[in-house]
């Protein structure tokens, strides 16, 4: 419907344009005057606000747009090659100013070793069991945080009730857990999975209390008044009025879920991308290093792509929000 | 199916009684009186207005109507029913934007009637019935933040029917809408109103507009709010923008700002009010409001 009125407007401009030199001079008159001049200023905004997607907006915004994404590409190349470069050039030349290069990897090491590692199986596989765990730590994260965050944020009984007992273990950093965990769970799996957990709990949780107590209440208020009654006004007001902070916490929760995946792996793991990368270090086979440590900000990378994409599935409405109204 | 598509018929329900209301705040522990046992009402289908200075609890009163708060004396009642809390039966616009972000156009409208479980055909239908009546049907599929100020009251004026309330309770709805949006929204809503045949309860400090939308229109005074007069439009109906122009429209613009402009003074301290103003009189005769003394 929005695509279909901006065609509109466009092939109205298009249609006009032979006929009359001017642009300028395009009449504008309609049967319900004032309101149509409103339309058609809403309709502009919304016009210079959308991205112009490749087919339909061909015209001169679309050109614009295809220079900067090329000068984008080409800007981020340059800064992807300059590390690289930098990297080459102090390995080659063995730097020791301080920071001693003597024994790093050059990226042409590295890059044989990604080579390497791929004949066999053991890489892919560390590689899926980290994401295993990634994905179970942060999931039961997300529904506990999100779920338990909507009733604190809420209900002030629930609050007064949970919050004391959260704000202990709130201060104690996830790796603090490794050993308690150990003991604590019936696998080294599950501790890991834990301690995953842990990292990524409470940036989701507190996110969401703060996206439950920053609702306008007048959106509540409006809801009432037309009828909502507790568990509408929580599920179908406060819920999606907080997913914009929800989604914040998800992206923070995410960073900090692979922060702690790695430290656990690091200490008490078997398998695990973090694991490869401190065997690597004990077995002093440095290429393995700098391999897993591209390889964990590659995985970050991309899960926080995903939840990027996800909120953008999620909120529909926050792109066509205007840049100052985004959170 | 639709109170809103059937032809304009004498209201009988959406008498709004407000009998010796007073409201009460906490402000920092101590007990704030903002109404003082106000009594008024709308009859069914009439359009009535609140106005006076800010602070005089003109808001507050609304929002016992619309059960949002609750008296500290009197009561408040719609169709002989106490109203205790919000309900579908009354409609609320609010000053501030109130859609949905999350929602578009036509789901906010429908809103309240998928909670009174109407079939989604059916609230489908009728959601778009009354987007096309505030002319905003092309915006249908459209996000609250694709709309400007004045298209986005019109969805909450719309979104407000939408249950089919009894009455509907406005709260300054076009306060922040520049001058020019907010002449051409008081006509949209004069000609709605006339098509429905609703009973509403306006707040407004706009005089203009109290005059031009209203019945009748009650004045309030300073903090705490007590009705300081009680002033009848005659102006017929229905109305246009025209009629701003007249003298008789003028007299009543005069009037009111009088009695406000003494509110206000004595809001702003007493000793202003010693002044040559202390002397206003209001006489009021079977056309409304005779005249003014200033």
């Amino acid at each position: 419907m929005r695509a279909a009125s901006l065609l509109d407007v466009s092939r109205d401009r298009m249609a006009y344009l032979p006929d009359n030199p001017s642009p300028l001079a395009r009449p504008t008159e309609t049967p319900d005057a004032p309101a149509a001049k409103t339309q058609v200023a809403a309709l502009t905004r919304v016009k210079s606000q959308a991205k112009p997607g490749g087919s339909a907006g061909a015209d001169t915004t679309g050109i614009a747009f295809l220079r900067d994404r090329m000068t984008g590409w080409i800007m981020a190349a340059i800064s992807i090659g300059s590390v690289l470069l930098a990297w080459h050039l102090a390995t080659h030349y063995r730097l020791d100013f301080y920071v001693r290069f003597g024994n790093i990897p050059s990226p042409a090491e590295v890059f044989d070793k990604v080579i390497e590692v791929n004949q066999s199986t053991t890489f892919v596989t560390n590689i899926g069991i980290s994401v295993r765990r990634i994905l179970y730590g942060f999931a039961i994260a997300g529904v506990l945080g999100i779920g338990l965050g909507l009733l604190i944020g809420r209900y002030r009984w629930f609050r007064q009730i949970s919050m004391p007992a959260l704000e202990v273990f709130r201060p104690i950093p996830a790796i603090a857990w490794v050993p308690m965990s150990i003991m604590l769970w019936p696998s080294n799996e599950v501790s890991i999975v834990f301690i995953t957990f842990l990292g990524a709990f409470f940036p989701i949780l507190l996110n969401s209390i703060h996206g439950v107590e920053a609702i306008d209440p007048v959106l509540l208020r409006a809801a009432r008044s037309l009828g909502a009654r507790e568990p509408t006004l929580l599920f179908e007001v406060v819920l999606p009025a907080a997913l914009p902070h929800i989604f914040t916490g998800l992206a923070v929760g995410m960073g900090v879920a692979w922060v702690s995946l790695i430290a656990a792996e690091m200490i008490s793991g078997q398998f695990g991308i973090g694991y490869f990368t401190w065997e690597a270090y004990s077995l002093i086979s440095y290429p393995e290093i700098a391999l897993g440590m591209i390889t964990i900000g590659i995985l970050g990378l991309l899960c926080s792509s995903a939840i990027r994409l996800t909120s953008r599935l999620a909120m529909p409405w926050q792109a066509s929000a205007s840049p100052g109204e985004r959170s | 199916m639709s109170a809103v598509m059937s032809p304009p018929e004498v209201a009988v329900r959406g008498l709004v009684e407000m009998q010796d209301v007073s409201i009460q705040f906490k402000v920092k522990g101590s007990a704030v009186q903002a109404v003082d046992s106000v009594s008024i009402h709308v009859q069914p289908g009439e359009f009535v207005s609140l106005i006076g200075p800010s602070g005089c609890g003109k808001s507050s009163l609304l929002n016992v109507a619309a059960g949002f708060v609750r008296p500290s004396a009197g009561e408040a009642r719609l169709d002989g029913v106490r109203i205790e809390q919000p309900g579908a039966d009354r409609g609320v616009v609010f000053q501030q934007y109130s859609l949905f972000p999350w929602l578009t156009v036509r789901k906010n409208v429908e809103f309240g009637m998928k909670i009174q479980g109407v079939s989604r055909t059916a609230r489908e239908t009728r959601a778009r019935t009354l987007l096309g009546l505030a002319g905003l049907l092309h915006f249908e599929n459209h996000y609250p933040d694709q709309l400007s100020g004045g298209m986005k009251q019109r969805v909450g004026i719309v979104r407000a029917l939408s249950t089919s309330p009894q009455v509907l309770l406005m709260d300054e709805p076009f306060g922040a809408l520049d001058s020019q949006t907010r002449v051409v929204m008081q006509e949209i809503l004069t000609n709605m109103w006339q098509r429905l045949r609703i009973s509403v309860l306006f707040i407004t400090h706009d005089i203009d507009e109290a005059i031009f939308l209203s019945d009748r229109i009650y004045v309030m005074t300073a903090r705490p709010g007590r009705v300081k007069s009680e002033i009848a439009v005659p102006l017929p109906r229905p109305r246009t923008p025209e009629m701003t122009a007249t003298p008789e429209f003028a007299a009543m613009v005069k009037t009111i700002k009088g009695l406000i402009r003494e509110e206000s003074l004595a809001a702003m301290g007493g000793e202003l009010k010693e002044g040559g103003l202390a002397g206003l009189s209001v006489e009021m005769g079977p056309q409304g409001v005779e005249g003014a003394i200033e």
